[in-house]
């Protein structure tokens, strides 16, 4: 009865451990640059295209959603703002974090997964190198890094999509969907996202990796460590997303008085 | 150079090594020969600490080992360069880079010198011009031989095979068999080799140790192996005549 919490549990704490482990191989040496820039490279251009295209439609379904409210008010002029608003305090960290998920997170379980049971990963130890430092760190910074480009480029596609979508489902010229941007898009809007943004990719490369370097049954063990990492940040990020906003409502209220 | 001491290693409920010792000097080959699943590589990864003895004592080059730390690790395993079971290359990485791979972090080496280097490694496992392919362009032989040139260019005092000669034809079997002799004498290591192949054990083994069920049942020279009346040995050597 009780072994599926506990082994669940007992799962949070490895990885937990894992983080640390990573954490303090960071501070007692140096990253691999060439590596960790490749990586960024690689998680940003993988991801690129679909955050673009994700990006565009939240805009526009998000404009969409808040036109029918605004316009009983006679408030049409507000739409842009509220729309970005919504975008970056909520729905554009955690798009970014769904969609890198889905591509850099299985990516990366499916490859550290199967280095493991080629046995690069015990060659790595082998040759006197530590693994954390050559293959863990490079990636876990990656995805860090990419998520803030990302969102940046999630969040100019949704203004682009919000913009196009009022001209034609609300009427409103772009110069009008845009000129609230600013006065509802606060620091504190942007310090939200960007905190939210942080904590979920986080969550996302820690799982990812752990569940890649713990891969153990050789292929049929990789396609475990996919689903599971599949399944794993799904659940992290939708916790982690309740968590974050638990936090950054009380530091609003508690000290920014919103 | 290299010595266990009753090394017990335990997996759950099941003892995979049970209270081994034996006693390796410096510049012999020793075969470990024994059915599957009875502990030949998890010897071998004791040795290089990536598991450790549950009990027992695992001495290298005069140091008691097992209880050190990962970091405390990594200098004993400059020391024995380990060939895997698979090539283990590295395969987002050119051949070049792949052997290169321990000299850049290990050796203060400039670009020219870890290039000769890697060229010298390469050119002791038969294998020149390859090193800008990638591992997924060359045959399944020629990556365990780059991987044994990737082991070497550290100059290892110790060298460690995994079932080196799994997977190959015949003909590249006794490439490889003959480049561990040759490598071994060459480099002056000292040599352990986890096999199942009797015929090339007692072709070129100074000693051979059978495993049965994690304990040694037979441990000698191959002469003294030949003579032995133990059911699995005689089995081994049966396939040989």
């Amino acid at each position: 009865m009780f072994a599926m919490p506990v082994s669940i549990l007992s799962e949070i704490g490895a990885c937990v451990i894992f983080l640390r482990d990573v954490l303090r191989t960071l501070l007692r040496g140096r990253v691999p640059v060439h590596e960790t820039f490749e990586q960024i490279w690689r998680v940003t251009m993988q991801s690129l295209g679909t955050t673009a295209l994700a990006g565009f439609f939240v805009g526009a379904i998000m404009t969409i959603q808040f036109s029918l409210q605004v316009k009983a008010y006679g408030a049409l002029g507000y739409l842009g703002g509220l729309a970005t608003s919504g975008t970056i305090r909520e729905v554009g960290p955690l798009l970014i974090a769904f969609m890198l998920s889905g591509k850099v997170g299985a990516f990366t379980s499916a490859e550290l997964g199967t280095m493991r049971v080629t046995e690069q990963i015990d060659a790595i130890r082998c040759l006197g190198a530590n693994p954390y430092r050559e293959i863990i760190l490079p990636r876990m910074i990656a995805i860090i890094v990419s998520s803030f480009f990302l969102l940046i480029a999630g969040l100019l596609m949704s203004i682009a999509g919000g913009c196009l979508l009022g001209l034609v489902f609300a009427g409103i010229n772009p110069e009008e969907y845009l000129r609230h941007i600013p006065t509802i898009v606060t620091l504190p809007s942007i310090l939200n996202g960007l905190f939210k943004c942080f904590v979920f990719s986080i969550v996302l490369a820690t799982i990812c990796t752990y569940k890649g370097y713990t891969t153990t049954g050789g292929a049929k063990g990789v396609g475990r460590s996919v689903v599971s990492t599949a399944v794993s940040t799904m659940v992290g990020l939708v916790i982690a997303d309740w968590l974050t906003t638990l936090i950054a409502d009380a530091v609003m209220q508690g000290f920014l008085g919103y | 150079m290299i010595k266990f001491v009753n090394v017990v290693k335990r997996f759950g409920t099941r003892t995979v090594l049970n209270g081994i010792s034996f006693e390796l000097k410096e510049g012999e080959i020793l075969f470990i020969l024994g059915t599957s699943g009875t502990g030949k590589s998890v010897t071998l990864k004791c040795i290089v600490g990536l598991l450790r003895p549950d009990e027992g004592e695992i001495w290298i080059d005069g140091e008691e080992v097992t209880r050190l730390s990962e970091e405390e690790y990594f200098p004993v395993r400059k020391k024995c360069g380990m060939v895997f079971q698979h090539p283990a290359l590295f395969d987002s990485l050119t051949i070049y880079e792949n052997v290169a791979f321990g000299l850049r972090r290990h050796t203060h080496m400039s670009e020219d010198e870890i290039w000769s280097a890697v060229r010298q490694s390469l050119s002791l496992v038969h294998l020149e011009g390859i090193e800008n392919k990638m591992p997924a362009e060359i045959s399944y032989g020629m990556q365990k031989r780059v991987s044994l040139a990737r082991t070497v260019a550290l100059g290892p005092k110790v060298l460690l095979f995994d079932e080196p000669t799994t997977g190959l034809d015949p003909v590249t079997t006794n490439a490889v068999n003959h480049l561990i002799f040759s490598l071994s004498r060459e480099l002056k290591t000292t040599s352990i080799v986890v096999s199942h192949d009797m015929h090339c054990a007692l072709d070129i083994a100074d000693r051979i140790i059978v495993l049965d069920k994690g304990r040694i049942v037979e441990d000698g020279a191959p002469e003294d192996l030949k003579k032995s009346q133990h059911p699995l040995v005689r089995e081994f050597l049966a396939e040989v005549v």
